[in-house]
């Protein structure tokens, strides 16, 4: 059986540790567990864990908990020929149990402590109202942990500010034609809505698309940054690779490296770095074979004097 | 001439309307199945004639600032591309015509210069 990790609350996440002490026994345990009486015979319980796929079977009367019956019982009851005997002669009679109101923290603490794979649950009138197991308990925390994934998430994406300033990092992966380009979209709607003169936010739209399907073509994948003041839009574009071996040549209009494939989905025309050069106010790159490409394009929202370099 | 009045004139099936069609002047016209050439393209108030129905088309559109979108050749824009379109408030039609049909019956319409 796969142990759980130490989820003890000084070696954990804020977050995991907030998920397992909110969360209790009642919301993660299986309610109406198969139970099986203490007079079953043995022969019942095999088929009961064949048919159902279970390998503990709680011994319960009217909600009261007599015991547990394992596989390993089970197993000693075959080997010794007792298929025919009652439950209550096989049973494991001193059964830790869990309580329903107990934060899920103690169940994982249980099952640490204990190398059972199910504890029985009990209400607060000591009567089985359910069965806790580590999947159950997998399940609820990765569920719960998505969530928080989502919120975190979704605060991140609708963190807004009043101005036009604005500092975010977006990630592309290669080939990823599905999202490539949601990040100039993004970029662009930034800037409409903030009111930037129309010719200006065409020229960031370009500069900031062709760099970034530049990088969904023919990079491994990597990152698009950008830093948005009153004065200027800057772009910071970084992939882990390949590089580029001549970047004169790659700064020639109609030199490409691309694909039928891409071509045939209207890219690497060999024209994206020397347009987006072509718009920028700043423009800068450098690129290492077997390392990466990084390139800086930089649009003055101010009229401010042009200046243009090329590579270092 | 606006958006609109394109659709009499290709005898086009409207896919998404957009909030601006009505209203937006058609002074141009870019051709083109390859993006990297309708991102080189220094126009403004054009619309776009392709027979590329992919997502990258209309993020193009919508990063150029084209006024509008149109498929030729009797192209359905596949599910996808007609949500993007709306989202991004492109407006998009179809026509049975070729890339040139339809740029030389675009031609003449902005030669007769209906006013906007």
């Amino acid at each position: 059986m796969n142990r759980l990790p130490d989820l003890s609350p000084d070696k954990s996440p804020l977050t995991l540790v907030e998920v397992i002490y909110s969360t209790t026994i009642r919301e993660v345990m299986s309610t109406d567990p198969i139970t099986v009486e203490r007079n079953t015979p043995m022969s019942t319980v095999q088929q009961l864990m064949r048919d159902q796929g279970i390998s503990g079977l709680p011994v319960a009367e009217q909600g009261r908990l007599f015991g547990i019956v394992s596989v390993q019982d089970l197993i000693e009851a075959l080997q010794q020929g007792k298929l025919n005997v009652a439950v209550s002669n096989c049973m494991t009679e001193r059964v830790v149990t869990l309580e329903e109101d107990m934060p899920l923290s103690m169940a994982i603490s249980t099952f640490s402590k204990y190398r059972f794979g199910r504890f029985p649950v009990l209400n607060a009138a000591q009567r089985l109202t359910g069965i806790i197991s580590v999947r159950d308990i997998n399940v609820t925390l990765v569920n719960r942990l998505l969530q928080q994934v989502s919120k975190f998430e979704s605060m991140f994406d609708s963190e807004v500010t009043p101005g036009i300033e604005l500092n975010r990092v977006f990630h592309t992966r290669q080939h990823d034609f599905e999202n490539g380009g949601k990040a100039s979209t993004t970029i662009k709607k930034h800037l409409v809505d903030h009111h930037v003169d129309r010719s200006l936010v065409k020229r960031v739209a370009i500069a900031s698309y062709e760099l970034e399907m530049n990088q969904v073509v023919h990079s491994i994948g990597g990152t698009i940054s950008y830093r948005i003041t009153p004065e200027a839009v800057e772009i910071l574009v970084q992939d882990r690779g390949p590089g580029i071996e001549n970047v004169d040549q790659a700064l020639t209009e109609g030199f490409t490296t691309a694909n039928e494939w891409i071509k045939s989905l209207g890219f690497g025309a060999g024209l994206g770095l020397p347009n987006a050069k072509r718009v920028s106010d700043i423009f800068f790159i450098h690129s290492e074979p077997g390392v990466g490409t990084t390139v800086k394009a930089v649009v003055y929202l101010q009229p401010k004097k042009e200046e243009k370099h090329e590579t270092e | 001439m606006t958006f609109a009045d394109l659709i009499p004139t290709l005898h086009a099936t409207v896919f998404v309307s957009g909030s601006e069609m009505e209203t937006r002047p058609v002074q141009h016209v870019i051709a083109s199945d390859l993006m990297s050439d309708v991102l080189v393209a220094h126009l403004d108030d054009f619309v776009l004639v392709t027979s590329l129905a992919s997502d990258q088309m209309i993020r193009t559109a919508d990063l150029v600032g084209a006024t509008g979108v149109i498929l030729v050749n009797d192209k359905h824009p596949p599910a996808g591309l007609t949500r993007l379109a709306k989202d991004l408030d492109i407006p998009l039609l179809g026509t049975a015509l070729t890339k040139f049909a339809a740029c030389l019956a675009i031609g003449k319409a902005l030669e007769k210069g209906t006013p906007v």
